[in-house]
Order: C-alpha cells, then structure tokens, then sequence
C-alpha cells in the first residue's frame, strides 16, 4: 500500500517521519481545498449579503456537516469549531464553572494529556472542586474502580488513546457508572480518532474533543461535540462578534448553537481544509487504516523487542493500544537518542509528551517516542531502527 | 556515526565534576521542564566546583565543562558568562532546540550566585531562548 504518494511532503525532501501523534503530514487534497478557498472565494462568514460570502458560508458549514457524519453526531449544530482539543476542553470547563460547587469532584485518569487535566485544576482553583484520578497499573492500563465514581462525581473526563504509551482504555464500564450516578463524560479522542472510528451515539457520551491537525488536517482548527441540551445550558466561552443575538450598552444576548460558542472571524480555512481530511479518511476507509497500522506497530513492536538494549515503556503486545511505541535506550537520553535519528532525516519525539502525571508515576524523565500513521512502511521502520543500533554502539 | 563532536562524547561519559562531594558555599537547582533535564551546580569560587543530575549528552558535557571555565573566576565574572561564551566552550553548533541543554548548568550557576544575593533570578528569556 502507497499512501506516501499522497502526501507531497515526502516528494520535497528526504524524510522518514514517525512523529504523527505529535502532527500528522497533509495529504494533496487538504493543501488543495485549502488553496482552493484563498485563490477562488475568500470571504468573510455568516454576514456580508454578497455572493462571496455565501460561498465562503456554504463551505464552512458543509464542513461542519461532515465533522457531524464523521463522528456520527445528530444535529451538525452541536459540533463547535475551536482551535484545537486543548481549547474544546477548556470551552467545556470555563462554560460549564458556575454549575460546579465545591466539594464536587471530577475524575481524570493517570493517562490524560496536560491538556485534559490544567483546565480542570484551573476549575478547581476557582470553585473548590477536587480532581481525582483513575490509577494505572506497571503496563499503564487503567484500574478502574466503580467506587471511584460516586454522588459527587460531577464529570469524568479521560482520554480514548494516550499519547504516550498508546494504552486505549476501555471506555464503556467508565460510561455506563458515571451516567448511572448523573456524571457528565468528556472523551478526549485526539490521538484515537485518526486510527478508530468515533461513534458519539454508540460511545452515548456527553462531550467529544480532538483536533483537525492530528487527523491529517491543519493546525489552528479543533472540534468540541456535545449534546444539545448541554450546549444551551453552558454559558458562552468568549464574548465577542458572531456569538451574540442582540447587543445593548449594559447586555447581550447570546445566539443559538453553534455561533454561540464561535466568537469572531473562525478559522474558515481550517475548517475547509478539515473536511477535506476527513473525507480522505473516509475514503480509504477505517477498517483498511485500522489492518495496516496494526501490521506496522506488530512490526515495530517485534524489532524493538528483538534489541536487549531497548525497554519498551508500556503494553508490548496489541491489545487495546494505538500505533505508537515509547521506549528507552540503555545509557542513551531520549533527546540523543532523537537527536542521532535526527541526523539522519529521522523524526521522531521525545520528552515528557506533556505527560507529566504519567511520567512521575513512572519515574522517568522522559521516554522516546515514534508514532506511526499510514504513510509510514516497514522502510521506515528499518530506517530507524538501524541508526537506533549505531546511536546505542556509539554511546556504550 | 557520529551525532556530537568527540569532545562532548568523552565529557559526558568521563565527567571531571559530576557528583563530586564537597561542602559547597552556593549550591542552585534548576530544571529544564520541556524535557525534564535537572542539573544542581555546587560552587565555592575560585576554589572547588561540581554537579549532579540526569540529562542529555549536551547538557551534561556543558555542566561539566563549565568547572574549567570557571576554574579562576570569582561571582562576578560568573554572572558575566553569555550565552555565547558556553557555545564557544561547547566548541559545536548548538541549534535551537538543544539551546536550553546547553544552558542548564549555567542557568542553575548564576542563579544560585543570584539567590545568594538576594537579587532576581534569571529566566530562559534572559539568555534570549
């Protein structure tokens, strides 16, 4: 399978890039719809009564009905263009502080991103709510306990893949006890959603956050799903033009879903250029995408395993995990250990992965990470997994 | 293979000053919290010099290398050392994403000298990073 050829950045230089869950590479057709709108009919949204801007318009609320389909969403006025996962979370946070009293609390797990915890312990600092967490056992798989949900629990939020480990925890007990004890569900899918189909009905969540960067989209433009009745209860997110209904010198009143929470110009290419990636998910199809990433992690996870100097961080085999592998290097930091793949026109992270929490609980600094994603082939892996054994020889 | 220059490779695997114990006048901790780099430099100047942490090959032979450096120099020089001058000791090209590493050890020296006196401590902004 060839899914290089569609992504131009491979034809421009030599590149072996194994960073996606960092960002994903566009393929053709994102930089082609993104183009397309800035040299054809650029225009500002949902204003000018000109032929211009109803172009302009039409396109960005097609691609508001795509995300919907794509995640499988009701009313395509629940999905919230934002700037990424990080503001979706903190627009459902901030939107929802004044129904948090204190003494409430809110259950992240051990495996969430900074961006799913800073909000809630901002929201903590201002109401009084206590964050608990869900622990993780030495693999870094969730130990879920009903008794960690309880009438207090107002929320729990947590993500569908981990960015770090690759862990994909099992959702569906977590659901089921938060609703039956009134708890609001937030999944974070940012790292799941380019690998695993996102079904908002069958999940029966409340709140569904990624990015359009991670899913071959580009940067600057995220997505916040939530139900209705949730949305209409939550108060705007930040104040300004597009989210009003009526203004007066002393109030406003906010408009409807979704402008309520879209204040001022949004990121209408972005937006474009999202649905263009989607549908080029669409197009080759989940179930395709699901078989040949599994076949390139089992063949990354076997050369790792195969070198006695490597410790995988993590579950080593394929059950419940993306396609992403931390590991260390016996005498090597991860940053030389990216630096010396680096040299090589290699790309791959390292660091904490703004797991911070993850990394305690592990004692570890930091880990290496390379994150796979259809454009990348056994090659690649070779590619790497070479100047890994040069950088290992020339350190020990 | 050949990721840094030789001499950075043999200070990170043979350290003059690592762990090195001694009743230290100043002793400073700092961190590098986008990779999670610690290094602690202990210093009576002009007489004794160490440090201890975890870190990357650069930020490590830096530290190291900085108790040559400052070998003769009494607090105000030390407070004197630029950005520039550690690139210079380092003797390679330090890019932008491995400036920090590179500062570390200088960071933790000269705000310990600076916390001593009372006087504000240094931020990465400082050293234009």
């Amino acid at each position: 399978m060839d899914f290089k050829k569609d992504f131009p950045i491979f034809g421009k230089r030599d590149l072996v890039y194994l960073d996606s869950a960092a960002t994903a590479q566009k393929p053709q057709a994102v930089l082609d719809a993104i183009t397309e709108y800035y040299t054809h009919f650029n225009s500002n949204i949902h204003r000018g009564p000109n032929f211009l801007s109803e172009e302009a318009t039409v396109a960005y609320e097609d691609a508001r009905r795509v995300t919907a389909d794509f995640i499988h969403a009701e009313n395509k006025h629940e999905i919230i263009f934002t700037r990424n996962t990080t503001e979706s979370i903190n627009l459902v946070a901030r939107s929802l502080e004044s129904q948090f009293q204190k003494g409430d609390e809110i259950l992240l797990s051990k495996l969430e991103h900074h961006s799913n915890i800073v909000p809630w312990l901002q929201l903590s600092e201002k109401t009084g709510v206590n964050i608990k967490y869900i622990p993780i056992d030495s693999e870094g798989r969730l130990e879920f306990a009903e008794e960690l949900i309880n009438e207090k629990t107002r929320l729990v939020a947590i993500t569908a893949m981990n960015n770090s480990l690759a862990v994909m925890p099992e959702l569906e007990p977590i659901i089921k006890v938060a609703h039956s004890k009134n708890a609001l569900v937030l999944v974070d899918v940012a790292q799941s959603i380019v690998h695993q189909e996102v079904d908002v009905q069958k999940l029966g969540v409340d709140f569904i956050v990624f990015s359009g960067h991670k899913i071959y989209g580009p940067t600057g433009i995220g997505v916040l799903w939530g139900r209705t009745e949730l949305l209409e209860q939550m108060e705007p997110f930040l104040g300004g033009g597009s989210m009003i209904n009526e203004v007066f010198e002393d109030h406003f009143t906010p408009a409807g879903l979704p402008e309520k929470f879209e204040a001022g110009t949004p990121n209408i290419a972005g937006a474009i250029g999202l649905k263009a990636a989607l549908q080029y998910v669409l197009d080759i199809g989940y179930s395709k995408i699901h078989k040949y990433e599994k076949e390139l992690t089992e063949y990354l996870l076997g050369k790792l395993t195969s070198m006695p100097y490597v410790e995988i961080i993590g579950p080593k085999d394929l059950k419940n995990r993306g396609s992403l592998v931390s590991f260390g290097i016996e005498g090597v930091h991860p940053h030389d250990i990216a630096e010396g793949l680096s040299q090589q026109n290699i790309v791959i992270r390292a660091g904490h992965h703004c797991n911070q929490v993850l990394m305690d609980h592990y004692g570890l600094p930091g880990t290496a990470r390379i994150s796979l994603a259809l454009y990348n082939t056994e090659e690649d892996i070779d590619k790497a997994v070479k100047t890994l054994e040069e950088t290992h020889k020339y350190f020990n | 293979m050949d990721i840094y220059a030789q001499n950075i490779l043999d200070r990170y695997k043979e350290p003059h000053y690592k762990d090195k114990e001694f009743s230290a006048e100043i002793t400073h901790k700092e961190a590098n919290h986008s990779c999670g780099d610690v290094i602690e430099t202990s210093i009576t100047p002009k007489e004794a010099y160490g440090f201890s942490g975890q870190g990357c090959a650069i930020s490590m032979a830096s530290a190291d290398m900085l108790g040559d450096l400052t070998e003769d120099m009494d607090e105000n020089e030390i407070l004197k050392i630029a950005k520039a001058d550690v690139f210079e000791m380092l003797g390679i090209d330090i890019s932008l994403r491995r400036s920090k590493c590179a500062l570390l050890a200088l960071l933790a020296l000269q705000n310990g000298i600076l916390e001593k006196r009372g006087e504000k401590l240094k931020t990465w902004t400082d050293y234009h990073i």
